[in-house]
């Protein structure tokens, strides 16, 4: 069996006496692509600053290619790692280049060719320092640089915040290309689509505690149809729906059913007044899920 | 730039450049004030003569502005220099420490397979060799002045005075930086910072004539750099020793708290 490229066991992080996250367990292997995903203050960026060792678990493990991490020797596994995230503090008197260069310089080989790819990919602006770029522009370099050495392991917190639409493209093209060529990427992103588009597998985190670790796939079954209505009597909704909205003359629904089971349900409705039938996208399946969550709690 | 210590070196070559230059127009006027100093030779004696003690921890010892060495001592190196390089020290290590740390640049260099105590270090060899020069192009200033005034000074005197005085900026500057790596609080790293700085200025300005000050000196980083003695010829090993204990107990101590502490 192979070791997991990830292994983190009962993570805590404590902060005085209130914890950031607590008993945070899951694994990652090899060629896995991981989004976490999570409100603002889940524990997304704290599990993620515990796994490169800027943090100190106060119990709990983290294992990265098997090899404990702990602050005082986890840059030993960023020989294998690649690392961005979206409010990355990049030198801001160095130009583009001169930081790549000494990104370059920390890992073992040549990486022209692939700084070369990187760089016709993005398109960023390598001569100019880096304080003088905009948000977008820096955000293209931190990408470059995590992708530079060609890790094993990416570790990407919010890595696309800041890019324009066309570069989150890009973004999401060469993650795919990374996952297929067997790199590992674990990645927090506030984008849900994003994650939907590019990820295998999903880690919800609320809270600071892993409430959901599912396939990707199981976001279309979430997904389905979101189905409003609005009639002059109250209507019943049709059985094992999920049920958004109901008062005495609107309800609202998100449908997984066969499409003709709910064109009879429709023609059953007397005094219709309006109806509305939308796909139940990625992001409002997330929020649906956060909400589950939620009253689960 | 391929290491921290190229990078940190190349980052802070605006205030390098600066105090190298401010340095040098500092040792070359207060060298181009000697002469006139001198000609007033036997004045100068009789007026330190009826100062109040008091007078001598601020503006030093009168009598030796007749010497060309002991002038360079007492009113360069003595008194002015070591407040100059306290202050450059504590820009320079709230700077590299917690300053980096507050802006970001120790994560993101942490993020790469560079190891912590490496990072420690190289901010290190970065401190010291910009305290360095930043002494050394102080004594380019002096050369300039001795050239403008016509004089001259042999050349075992000025890397005497020259290397005490980066070794108390080096002890200094290594002692702020640790603190600031170590604990990575501003607060903490200014405070000791500046009552270490000025707290030595003053301590060792005032207990020449303030009696009960006297038992306290020792505890002035100051008080293990006596220029006049230095200019004369005269370098205490027990000094250099206590300038070297500070460096390697600071930076023994940040190793261990730096490399084991959360990063902002």
């Amino acid at each position: 069996m192979n070791t997991p490229v990830i292994q983190v066991k009962g993570l805590t992080k404590r902060y005085g006496t209130a914890d950031a996250i607590q008993d945070v367990t899951f694994s990652i292997d090899e060629g896995e692509v991981v989004g976490f995903v999570g409100l603002n203050g889940a524990g997304k960026s704290t599990t993620i600053n515990v796994l490169l060792g800027f943090l100190g678990a106060s119990a709990g493990t983290v294992e990265i290619f098997g090899k404990v991490i702990r602050p005082n020797n986890a840059h030993q596994s960023h020989r294998l790692i690649g690392y961005a995230s979206g409010d990355m503090d990049l030198p801001e008197n160095l130009t583009g280049k001169q930081y790549l260069t000494f990104v370059a310089h920390q890992f073992t080989g040549s990486f022209d060719e692939r700084l070369a790819a990187l760089t016709e990919r993005f398109k960023p602006q390598l001569n100019k320092k880096i304080g003088q770029l905009s948000r977008g522009n820096r955000q293209k370099i931190a990408l470059i640089a995590a992708f530079l050495p060609a890790p094993r392991l990416v570790i990407l917190d919010e890595p696309s915040s800041g890019l324009d639409p066309l570069m989150q493209q890009e973004f999401l093209h060469l993650v795919r290309e990374e996952a297929a060529a067997g790199t590992t990427i674990f990645m927090s992103s506030h984008y849900l689509q994003e994650v939907a588009e590019s990820c295998s597998r999903i880690l919800l985190i609320r809270g600071g505690t892993i409430t959901r670790d599912m396939a990707a796939s199981e976001l279309n079954q979430i997904g389905g149809k979101r189905v409003s209505i609005k009639a002059a009597f109250e209507v019943k909704p049709p059985s094992d729906v999920r049920l958004v909205e109901r008062s005495n003359t609107r309800l609202s629904f998100v449908y997984q059913g066969s499409a003709s089971d709910l064109q009879t349900w429709i023609s059953g409705i007397k005094n219709l007044e309006d109806i509305s039938i939308d796909d139940h996208d990625p992001e409002a399946a997330f929020e649906e899920l956060y909400e589950q969550e939620t009253t689960d709690a | 730039m391929r290491n921290v210590l190229t990078k940190t070196l190349y980052d802070k070559r605006g205030l390098l450049i600066g105090w190298c230059l401010g340095l040098t127009f500092f040792g070359w006027l207060m060298t181009i004030f000697y002469p006139s100093l001198h000609d007033s030779g036997s004045g100068l004696v009789e007026l330190a003569a009826k100062l109040p003690p008091a007078f001598a921890g601020l503006i030093g010892n009168l009598a030796d502005m007749t010497m060309l060495n002991t002038y360079l001592g007492s009113q360069l190196f003595d008194i002015r220099m070591p407040l100059l390089i306290g202050i450059l020290s504590i820009l320079l290590g709230v700077s590299l420490s917690v300053g980096d740390e507050e802006k970001g640049g120790i994560r993101t260099v942490s993020a790469l397979p560079i190891s912590r105590r490496s990072i420690l270090l190289q901010k290190w060899a970065a401190v010291v060799v910009i305290v360095v020069l930043a002494q050394a192009f102080t004594l380019v200033g002096i050369l300039i002045g001795l050239v403008t005034i016509h004089e001259s000074l042999d050349a075992a005197t000025l890397l005497r005075l020259g290397g005490v005085t980066a070794l108390l900026a080096v002890a200094l500057a290594t002692l702020i930086l640790c603190i600031g790596l170590a604990s990575g609080k501003r607060s903490i790293t200014m405070g000791v910072g500046v009552v270490v700085a000025v707290g030595s200025f003053i301590l060792t300005t005032f207990a020449r004539s303030i009696d009960w000050l006297k038992d306290y000196e020792k505890l002035s980083l100051f008080h293990y750099f006596p220029a006049v003695e230095v200019a004369k010829g005269t370098v205490d090993l027990k000094n250099i020793l206590v300038y070297g204990v500070i460096i390697i107990v600071a930076l023994s101590a940040s190793l261990i708290l730096f490399t084991r502490r959360d990063i902002k």
